[in-house]
């Protein structure tokens, strides 16, 4: 299925032109914001997943929206909790009530936040960092070190993310429960992951930085 | 005390297929075979990171499909092939207590002189200092702390993937003493490696991953 990164294939989307799939991507997450009504970002997210099953990743689509819904009910919970304006739906404990606004805003809010994050990925799906860099350069003449700059910090989300992910798992033969149950318990055991994280990106980095230069990329 | 039976294992299509093997206390294999064979992968079954897709793996009288690979890390000490995703500590010390801890449940019974014991134990073993921070040291100490914080917790089955790839012919040397004492006092211990100076090192079994089956 792989993570967030470039995964190859033949398909239209993967053959346009990078500078295309992200202006795409420019103009539904531009959409997803300026135009006020739910929608928006509904149809932001059929038109991307529609883009995805095209591309062969449609599964992966699915795996990523799995992973965000979790992450969006904690933000839906307590942005509906700090509305507390408009028509009441459920009163609640201390004064506290869940409200029509509340919900409409919450739920407008997370759907937002889903498909702006889509389109982006899916391009960081169907195309190579250095294929972006190269058409940085070539259509807007942005000095190639800028451009191979964008392309590798783009590329650092995934790697991020997989690093994460093995780290995790590193972790876990230790004896450190991430794979135990609830969400508090798996909050509180991240903080062993952070150093790890840190050092190993500002390492990477580093590396990629150095390996860069030894290739003359501020030469070009 | 590690005992695959009929174990298959793939993604899309197998990986390998019908694995039986056996690893008995007292006992170390060294498992080879080529690049992108499935031997990394083998390994995390055996800790219940992956599960089998048919079979049964047991590890230290666990089944691996029943237990939570945090809960079997107790029994078996895992060592990656890349030290730094283990250690998530500054100092050597902190890093060696925090292993401890992570696999003693009733950690608070074990008495701090103990705990100071088995510290000054282990680093004296591997050349440790144990005040030294961790992330300053050269890649080969880093492998050798995330070895020491697997041997420190006193697994009883040990399953090491590449463990001397960063290490020079002495600390190779120190770590083949140290699996072999091991394994002389009943600990089983399955070892991924390609390093034929290292393996000449050790009295162990030599098992080789090709066409989806593990050979002797």
């Amino acid at each position: 299925m792989g993570g967030l990164g470039y995964f190859p294939g033949d398909s239209f989307l993967h053959k346009t032109n990078p500078i295309i799939k992200l202006i795409i991507s420019l103009v539904i997450v531009t959409a997803v914001f300026a135009i006020p009504s739910l929608i928006a970002p509904i149809s932001a997210l059929v038109l991307t997943f529609i883009l995805a099953v095209s591309a062969g990743s449609g599964r992966w689509m699915l795996h990523i929206i799995k992973s965000m819904i979790k992450f969006s009910i904690v933000i839906f919970v307590i942005q509906t909790l700090f509305i507390q304006t408009g028509d009441t739906l459920i009163p609640l404990f201390w004064g506290l009530r869940v409200t029509y606004q509340g919900v409409m805003f919450s739920l407008g809010f997370v759907l937002k936040l889903i498909a702006s994050a889509l389109p982006l990925a899916l391009v960081l799906r169907v195309t190579k960092g250095i294929d972006l860099a190269d058409s940085l350069n070539e259509t807007f003449k942005i000095p190639y070190k800028y451009a191979y700059a964008i392309a590798s910090a783009m590329r650092f989300v995934p790697d991020f993310a997989d690093e994460m992910k093995d780290i995790i798992e590193a972790q876990t033969a230790r004896g450190v429960e991430h794979d135990a149950k609830g969400f508090v318990k798996k909050a509180r055991l991240l903080a062993p992951i952070c150093l790890p994280l840190l050092i190993n990106g500002v390492r990477k980095a580093e590396i990629a930085a150095i390996s860069a230069e030894m290739r003359g990329v501020s030469n070009r | 005390m590690l005992k695959f039976e009929d174990v298959s294992f793939g993604f899309d299509e197998d990986l390998f297929a019908n694995v039986n093997f056996k690893l008995r206390p007292g006992e170390i294999a060294v498992l080879t075979g080529k690049n992108g064979v499935g031997k990394s992968t083998l390994l995390r079954l055996c800790n219940g990171l992956l599960k089998p897709t048919r079979g049964k793996v047991s590890v230290a009288g666990f089944m691996t499909d029943e237990h939570k690979t945090s809960a079997l890390a107790r029994h078996a000490g895992f060592l990656f092939q890349n030290p730094d995703r283990q250690i998530s500590k500054h100092t050597v010390a902190e890093e060696l207590l925090f292993g401890l801890s992570l696999t003693a449940p009733d950690n608070q019974n074990i008495e701090e002189a103990e705990k100071q014991a088995l510290l000054a134990d282990i680093t004296e073993e591997f050349g440790l200092s144990p005040e030294d921070e961790i992330f300053t040291l050269s890649k080969g100490y880093r492998q050798l702390v995330a070895i020491a914080s697997v041997l420190i917790t006193k697994p009883s089955v040990l399953l090491f993937d590449e463990p001397t790839v960063c290490l020079d012919k002495n600390q190779k040397k120190t770590l083949a003493d140290s699996l072999s004492k091991r394994v002389k006092s009943g600990v089983a211990a399955l070892v991924i490696s390609h390093d034929l100076d290292f393996i000449d090192l050790l009295d162990c079994k030599k098992l080789i991953l090709k066409d989806k089956e593990i050979k002797e």
